[in-house]
């Protein structure tokens, strides 16, 4: 065991970044063209009278499909890298602790009473608001503590308050379909999105992005803990701030589009650490391309097992995610008790 | 103390059997205080059986997305389907939709009230046939069969008329995705007003989502884009436009069927007809 996290560690940079944008280079193409009727890609970049139909699949339908499961994976990724070096706790997630069901809760307040049509922003924000709202009681309730039960307990309080007020608003949303959507917004999708939800969401997840990236070397000094890192020149309240409203910015608008979707920030930030030598920076860009590669996968998946009435992407990732959770639990157990 | 209330509950089961038995009777005579709880019942009452046998109706009958008998109503009474509001009524007959609440039909039966449930039709056909059962319930059995005849007549007229014009293909695309398949009232609508329903070809049946990226494979000749409950502000709607389907229906004709037309047996189905043969 500790031999082989010392040959992983031996992984450059360069090395680890350049063959996981090979692999999401691969599975992106593989999504485009995966899909429910098969289509020529020759037909699609040249298309005539006939073969319009192609192009219009190929760029209409599957094109902004796959970018958006791309945007959200690495979104996921990244919120969970920079969580867990934030709480520096290996449990936070945006699914676990509570934040994407507060974002999803942002959103559809937004989106069923009509807001979303006042600006074209008010979406994603209204994703946003929800998402910083549920970081900032996790942050009030657990604080300097690294205690998992602790984080696992709000996460739980916090994710249940979210799932019940998002059946709640729906129960009184003037659409007839609301309750059915319900599981939209709990399990997530990508299916059957248009470039229309990709830009709306684009800018807030780009800036997110940002600010997150740009919080690195705070991460890594905060793994030192906090006096420390003041010690080291880091404002730390404010550098905090920065990473809050990056993950905020860019789950929220995530999940503004694409529902809730679980486990991706859990999963992929834990697979990748050791090949990172435990280094919360480089952690944030390697967990955002795993994040985009793991949601493509799912969402092929979701495409190769289901026909007319999909499954939600959701059921995917945490069927993957839950019992890889509980091998966590397992694990940590053993080492911190 | 206790053996009371029981006595009072056997009392009342005794009562409800002999009414139960009196209903029975009364069965063979025509209905008097005949109540709806389905928009589907609350059409065929108004337009088959006396307005004097009407009791009352549900309320969806006065819903404009729905009701095509909205007018005649008038001052007829409504309910909401609940037991509570149908029992002061004491009707002698209660007409519904086999697919409303069963816990409330059977608790209606058990209480001794004759119940006729309407089976939702999936052709013309049982159409006729359903008009016609509803004509002997209600003890109307001549004008249910010469509103029958009047169907058959004029769905011939149309078809006679349209009937130089080239059959046409189509795929119906609802909110959520939903098609109409094989086996629907929707689609032997279709193709009596001289469409092929692709979705049927493909081997579709009943109500089912359809993919997108089928759809505009299938290159219909014509879209049915059932935009009539929409709502701008859920996912469902999200479907019906999702700008791929802009794009590919941009220059074919969409038709749509108003709700009213469409959802119930009766005489207005010939005017749905009508519609799409004119639309061919």
């Amino acid at each position: 065991m500790k031999a082989g996290n010392i040959k992983l560690e031996a992984i450059s940079s360069t090395v680890l970044l350049g063959s996981l944008s090979f692999v999401l280079f691969i599975v992106f193409g593989t999504a485009m063209m995966v899909g429910p009727v098969d289509i020529s890609l020759l037909n699609a970049f040249s298309p005539d009278q006939d073969t319009s139909m192609e192009s219009l699949i190929l760029f209409e339908i599957r094109l902004p499909r796959a970018l958006l499961a791309l945007l959200v994976g690495a979104t996921l990724g990244l919120g969970g890298a920079a969580l867990q070096g934030l709480l520096r706790n290996p449990l936070a997630e945006p699914g676990i602790i509570g934040v994407s069901n507060f974002a999803a809760l942002g959103a559809v307040v937004v989106f069923y009473y009509g807001l979303s049509r006042a600006a074209w922003f008010a979406l994603p924000l209204g994703g946003l608001l929800g998402a910083l709202l549920s970081v900032v009681i996790i942050f009030m309730l657990v604080g300097k503590s690294r205690s998992i039960t602790t984080l696992i307990l709000a996460g739980v309080a916090i994710n249940a308050i979210g799932g019940a007020l998002i059946a709640l608003v729906l129960n009184f949303a003037p659409s007839p379909y609301a309750m059915q959507e319900i599981l939209f917004w709990l399990l997530g999708s990508v299916a059957n999105r248009s470039m229309d939800e990709l830009w709306i969401a684009l800018p807030f997840i780009v800036v997110g992005w940002l600010m997150v990236l740009s919080s690195g070397r705070f991460l890594n000094a905060l793994t030192l803990g906090e006096e420390t890192a003041y010690s080291m020149g880091f404002d730390v309240s404010r550098n905090r701030w920065i990473l809050v409203l990056g993950v905020a910015a860019s789950v929220g608008a995530a999940v503004s589009v694409a529902g809730n979707i679980g486990f991706i920030g859990l999963v992929v930030p834990h697979l990748l650490r050791p090949f990172v030598g435990y280094e919360p920076r480089r952690l944030l860009v390697s967990s955002a391309l795993g994040g985009a590669i793991l949601l493509l996968v799912a969402d092929i998946a979701v495409q190769l097992l289901s026909s007319g009435g999909e499954i939600k992407l959701g059921v995917i990732t945490s069927l993957v995610g839950g019992p890889f959770f509980l091998l966590l639990i397992l694990k940590s157990r053993n080492m911190m008790l | 103390m206790s053996a009371k209330p029981h006595r009072v509950v056997t009392a009342t089961i005794l009562m409800l059997m002999s009414l139960a038995l009196l209903a029975d009777d009364n069965a063979k005579t025509r209905p008097q205080r005949i109540v709806s709880t389905g928009l589907c019942a609350d059409q065929l009452l108004l337009l088959i059986a006396d307005r004097s046998q009407i009791a009352s109706l549900s309320s969806f009958v006065t819903d404009p997305n729905m009701s095509y008998m909205i007018d005649a109503v008038g001052d007829l009474p409504l309910n909401n389907s609940s037991v509570e509001e149908v029992i002061p009524y004491q009707p002698d007959l209660i007409v519904g939709s086999s697919f409303a609440a069963w816990d409330t039909t059977r608790f209606l039966r058990r209480l001794g009230y004759q119940v006729r449930l309407l089976n939702l039709p999936t052709t013309l056909e049982e159409t006729y046939t359903l008009l016609r059962d509803f004509g002997l319930w209600t003890g109307n059995e001549a004008r249910a069969e010469a509103m029958v005849a009047q169907m058959k007549a004029e769905i011939l007229a149309i078809q006679s008329r349209y009937a130089q014009r080239p059959q046409k293909s189509v795929i119906v695309y609802s909110p959520n995705g939903y098609t109409i398949g094989a086996n629907t009232l929707e689609d032997d609508i279709l193709n009596k007003a001289g469409y092929r329903n692709l979705a049927a070809e493909m081997g579709i049946d009943g109500f089912q989502q359809i993919s997108l990226e089928s759809l505009i494979a299938a290159k219909p000749d014509l879209l049915y884009i059932d935009n009539n409950i929409v709502n701008g502000d859920s996912l469902a709607s999200a479907y019906i436009a999702h700008p791929a389907l802009d794009r590919a229906v941009a220059q074919k004709d969409h038709i749509s069927i108003p709700t009213p037309l469409r959802i119930c047996a009766g005489p207005m189905l010939t005017e749905a007809i009508a519609y799409l043969a004119a639309k061919r």
